[in-house]
């Protein structure tokens, strides 16, 4: 690259297409698991266990999809939709009155209180399981949603605080002082006017917390043990380890299948996901 | 401060009890609790438990397997965090050149990091397949190997494919941290070094990477502590085999509890890891604040 870096319009034209050639690679080297991912998944198991492996299905099959969309796999699906969706609802409630009174007040500790949060995310995983198993055991929400929804909620809800904070501290709090003035309670004021102008920041947290919690995977295999509650990913590794070992096609369209719900909710909100990701890092 | 939020401390406390509550619950307690359960004989499968000092420590301390897997561990995480780095921002570099079509290829780079690691597990044991797999017949096409490679009987080989659905998935996290790093840089500052007729890498090392170089390590620092909880692929892929060659601490430690159900042995495992990430977070704290103090000047 440096080499070509200034000179004639032949040399910047050279570069150009250079450039172009470098992005085409990567892009080709990124994306290919993804496309395999999928072509394997169309495939028959006839055209699966070839060599050399063909580059695309010259027998098209839904095959896979058929087990991909069976019972055992709609239910894990289902039941990974009601955990994502309660972990997003509690952890970005919990989280936002947190940010909103972080944000505006300004007490002693504050700063110490928001590193201790960020730390909470260092804390080994299998560690706090042994102490979740014991607590949701005795207390007989073991094999529950409602264990799976609290955890993810918990492990989750440092970074909406954090990604939260951000955006209050970006909203100018006049509007509310004047609410305040005309005597509207702090929750009025938090629901009828902070909420509702940060709805952005708000879909942000929610997005990070249903893709954490829709990905997770220990909790789900750890805390279950019947079908009618196991995640799907955990559902997946069982299957994948058991009965579904060399069923590669079916097991691609598995994949397929726990793919597109995070991969659709990134094209339509992608920068919400970006928010998320760079929060914890660019700023703190 | 807000006037309100200080004339009505009671509701203003209110704010921060859910999420007290929860992290109380939910992070604090099974924290100080598992670092209690080290010091006992606990299992689910038994009723009562003992004190059993520091047996647990001893045992593990002695234990081959314990330091065969902090290595792994170790060589797994840093190697994974390292490659994807590298390439992250070398990926950040080529964006930032202000190509047209950057945006759709940021969105497609992407996707990697939206995939569940679950489908990565599945789709790895697939690309890595001995007989069959297509990672296998490329490097044979390409002469790397003379004959397909059994990558999941060899640690060695093992631990790559590990290492490399690390790296793929982390690559998009590094490359939008560093482009957001870089697209910081004044661009005035680049143009006066250029008419200055410093060349394109001597205005990298003087004038960028000097700028985005905490942003790079502490994106990495945190990839890293995040790698050190992740299960899946070891677990599904691997199995944490052969031979502990791909059994991350934290499959040690889940295996320990959840297969053994000895919940002393890996109280004490998740407490010197814990005690491992207070050096770390100790590192990072010491780094944010030197970024602080060097913004502030």
């Amino acid at each position: 690259m440096s080499a070509i870096a200034i000179g004639s319009p032949m040399s910047r034209a050279l570069r150009g297409a250079g450039l172009y050639a470098l992005v085409l690679l990567s892009l080709c080297v990124m994306l290919f698991p993804i496309g395999w991912m999928i072509v394997t998944s169309f495939k028959l198991p006839d055209e699966i266990f070839v060599r050399p492996p063909t580059i695309y299905p010259h027998a098209p099959t839904l095959q896979g999809y058929g087990v991909a969309f069976s019972g055992t796999i709609m239910m894990a699906l289902a039941n990974s939709l009601i955990i994502a969706a309660g972990a997003a609802a509690i952890a970005t409630t919990a989280g936002s009155l947190c940010a909103y009174g972080v944000s505006r007040s300004r007490f002693a500790g504050r700063t110490a209180f928001m590193t201790l949060l960020l730390a909470t995310l260092g804390l080994p995983i299998p560690l706090l399981m042994l102490t979740l198993y014991l607590m949701f055991s005795w207390s007989g929400i073991l094999n529950t949603h409602l264990c799976l929804i609290l955890s993810h909620a918990a492990i989750t809800l440092p970074v909406v605080v954090w990604m939260l904070k951000d955006f209050f501290d970006a909203l100018p709090p006049d509007v509310e002082e004047a609410a305040y003035i005309d005597g509207a309670s702090l929750y009025t004021c938090f629901w009828r006017i902070v909420v509702p102008m940060t709805t952005p920041g708000l879909a942000a947290a929610g997005i990070f917390v249903f893709v954490t919690s829709w990905n997770e995977f220990i909790f789900g295999l750890a805390f279950t043990t019947s079908s009618s509650v196991r995640p799907l990913p955990a559902m997946i590794s069982l299957l994948f380890l058991g009965e579904f070992q060399y069923r590669w096609g079916d097991a691609m369209a598995v994949a397929v299948v726990v793919t597109i719900p995070v991969m659709a909710l990134f094209v339509f909100f992608q920068r919400y996901f970006i928010q998320g990701i760079t929060a914890g890092a660019v700023k703190s | 401060m807000n006037a309100f939020l200080r004339a009505h401390p009671w509701a203003t406390l209110s704010l921060f009890v859910p999420t007290i509550m929860l992290g109380l619950v939910m992070l604090v307690l099974p924290f100080l609790n598992g670092v209690l359960l080290a010091f006992t004989d606990a299992s689910p499968k038994s009723r009562g438990f003992a004190w059993v000092g520091l047996e647990n420590f001893a045992y593990i301390f002695e234990d081959r397997n314990f330091w065969e897997v902090a290595r792994n561990s170790l060589t797994i995480i840093a190697s994974s965090t390292l490659i994807a780095m590298l390439l992250g921002l070398a990926l950040a570099l080529l964006l930032n050149e202000g190509l047209r079509g950057t945006r759709l290829f940021r969105t497609l780079i992407f996707q990697g990091w939206v995939v569940p690691w679950i489908a990565i597990a599945v789709l790895w044991g697939w690309l890595f397949n001995f007989d069959y797999g297509i990672v296998n017949h490329v490097l044979v096409l390409a002469g790397v190997f003379d004959r397909s490679a059994n990558w999941l009987a060899d640690g060695a080989l093992a631990k790559i494919v590990i290492i490399s659905g690390f790296v793929w998935r982390i690559i998009p996290f590094m490359m939008i941290t560093i482009l957001a790093a870089l697209q910081g840089v004044s661009t005035e500052l680049i143009e006066a070094a250029k008419i200055d007729g410093a060349t394109y890498r001597q205005r990298l090392r003087h004038i960028v990477f000097p700028l985005i170089r905490n942003v790079i390590v502490v994106a990495a620092l945190l990839q890293a502590v995040r790698l050190f909880q992740e299960i899946t692929l070891p677990l599904v892929v691997t199995a944490g085999g052969p031979i502990n060659a791909t059994t991350t601490l934290s499959l040690y430690t889940y295996k320990l509890a959840f297969q053994q159900w000895d919940f002393g042995l890996a109280g004490a495992v998740g407490a010197v890891w814990s005690g491992a990430l207070v050096v770390a977070a100790g590192l990072y704290a010491w780094m944010v604040d030197r970024r602080a103090r060097r913004a502030d000047r």
